[in-house]
């Protein structure tokens, strides 16, 4: 027998990098720590952890672009700087009607099949 | 003590849609013209190294190995030749390197072309394919593009410093009215400021393209190609030459996080500011020495924050600056007197190098009526990759 509960949607997450050694975080990852310089082997991940940059954020800036690239068919997306709790900066889509900059946003992460190849994670900041 | 390093040929294709041509034709064209420039056409399989400029030719012309189609085209075998891409810095680069070549003794003439062909695909591609530069996962996967991070630039300078709409245009109408005089330019037209900001009409005229920049905002794409000869002049071969050369008195670059989010000020352009004072140590000069710029204007924002980075006007002054009309032709201090990216176009492989052969027509007092700096002495350029994550900058001097 299956069990189909063991394929239950995986919700997409961005991950973000902490030097188990010094503590300084990053997103995305450097293969070296610019604190205490420590490596992070991609593969294994040894001496580094990961954890899902989401949620409270602040708008630092943002743009409606009009000529998008190829492969987009929406009239425009609205795009933005946002500044995590912890510190961390990220750009991403921003979906709000009236962006400003400094307003409270919520950073969710979608995945988007807009482009020809396998589908990528999105930050959307809501 | 390293060489000195002069220009003594410059040649350019004008700059637009050349896209029925292929690339290593419209570089040889180039090319071509700064050996003439040089009298040096004869004596090309004399030149000890040549290195070309291109971005994306893979991308826009499925082509690849262009230094080595350029060298056959001229019929310049077995003259070594190599390829520098750097994004849209690549031609700054490659005059960076070949002042490096001839500085370290191993060559005493080079000849450096730089070249792109961007209109082989349609807009919506070349925008795509410029956006490559970007970080993969965490911008251009996101779907961000140049004009986002410049829309975005923008909007943060306008937040701080005041900045208007209107002013972003009076910058473009002073472009316009270099490039229009400008032979080499991809658009040769004035625009006025009733036209682009003040008319009923500017909202269609000059429309948004990314929020606040409009089209008025950024460059055209661009094809074309630039070349320049160098020649090391403390060498007996320095003699050879038509042209009196202009002197290369600094070159540097230097880079900034390929990600804009990681900045710690995102309005402080780094690579620009540090490749600027590179360049004026090595040449022994400042800010105030310098008689015009050639500046990486891909969006006009980008004049008015790289003439800050460089020292020409105080921190979110400059736009202060245009409205007085300092940055005019006969202005105090002449900006993008060829008409800039805005104006005379943004072939990206192509554009560091002709940034410097605008500085050596200014130099040489070739420049076209109307346009022509009076007594310049000092000619700075600065070629901005990435959204400033490699920026070079090169000055020249009329000795």
């Amino acid at each position: 027998m299956i069990d189909f509960s063991m394929y239950d949607f995986q919700a997409p997450k961005i991950s973000a990098y902490r030097c188990d050694t010094c503590g300084a975080i990053y997103y995305p990852a450097p293969m070296i720590c610019g604190k205490c310089n420590k490596r992070r082997d991609p593969v294994t991940g040894k001496s580094w952890s990961t954890f899902d940059l989401e949620g409270p954020c602040t708008l630092l800036t943002w743009t409606r672009v009009w000529n998008l690239p190829e492969g987009y068919t929406k009239k425009f997306l609205q795009f933005g700087i946002v500044q995590f709790e912890n510190g961390l900066r990220a750009s991403g889509r921003v979906e709000v009607e009236e962006p400003k900059t400094g307003m409270k946003l919520a950073a969710t992460v979608e995945e988007s099949d807009e482009r020809p190849g396998k589908p990528v994670k999105i930050f959307v900041f809501k | 003590m390293a060489a000195r390093v002069g220009i003594v040929g410059i040649g350019h294709t004008r700059f637009g849609n050349s896209s029925e041509y292929d690339l290593a034709d419209v570089m040889a064209y180039a090319a071509t013209d700064a050996l003439q420039d040089a009298g040096y056409l004869a004596q090309r399989k004399e030149i000890d190294q040549v290195f070309v400029a291109n971005m994306a030719s893979g991308m826009f012309c499925h082509q690849s190995a262009v230094a080595s189609a350029l060298i056959s085209r001229m019929d310049m075998e077995p003259v070594p030749a190599e390829l520098i891409e750097n994004g849209p810095a690549s031609g700054a680069s490659a005059v960076k390197i070949g002042y490096m070549a001839i500085a370290s003794g191993m060559a005493d003439v080079v000849l450096v072309v730089g070249g792109e062909i961007m209109r082989k695909v349609n807009g919506w591609s070349a925008t795509d394919i410029v956006a490559t530069m970007l970080d993969t996962d965490t911008e251009y996967n996101m779907g961000l593009t140049l004009p986002g991070f410049g829309g975005m630039f923008t909007r943060l300078y306008m937040e701080k410093y005041g900045l208007t709409e209107r002013d972003l245009a009076l910058v473009a109408v002073k472009s316009h009215d270099n490039g229009a005089r400008n032979k080499y330019a991809h658009v040769q037209a004035t625009c006025t400021i009733e036209a682009i900001a003040d008319g009923p009409e500017a909202d269609v005229v000059n429309n948004y393209i990314a929020e606040p920049l409009r089209m008025y905002s950024t460059c055209p794409v661009s094809d074309g190609a630039a070349a320049l000869l160098l020649v090391n002049m403390d060498s007996p071969r320095a003699k050879q030459f038509a042209k009196k050369p202009v002197r290369i008195a600094g070159v540097a670059s230097a880079t900034d996080t390929h990600c804009v989010h990681n900045r710690k000020d995102p309005l402080q352009l780094n690579a620009v500011r540090i490749a600027g004072e590179k360049a004026y140590k090595m040449a022994g000069l400042g800010p105030k020495d310098i008689s015009f710029a050639e500046l990486h204007d891909a969006f006009v924002i980008l004049e008015l924050a790289i003439s800050e980075e460089l020292g020409f006007f105080e921190r979110g002054k400059s736009f202060l600056a245009v409205r007085k009309g300092e940055t005019r032709i006969d202005g105090r201090f002449p900006i993008n007197t060829s008409g800039g990216l805005k104006s005379k176009g943004h072939p990206v492989g192509a554009t560091g190098v002709s940034q410097v052969v605008e500085l050596v027509r200014q130099l040489r007092g070739e420049a076209e009526e109307g346009r022509q700096v009076k007594d310049p002495k000092y000619g700075m350029s600065v070629n901005f990759g990435g959204f400033g994550n490699n920026v070079a900058a090169v000055i020249c001097a009329k000795d």
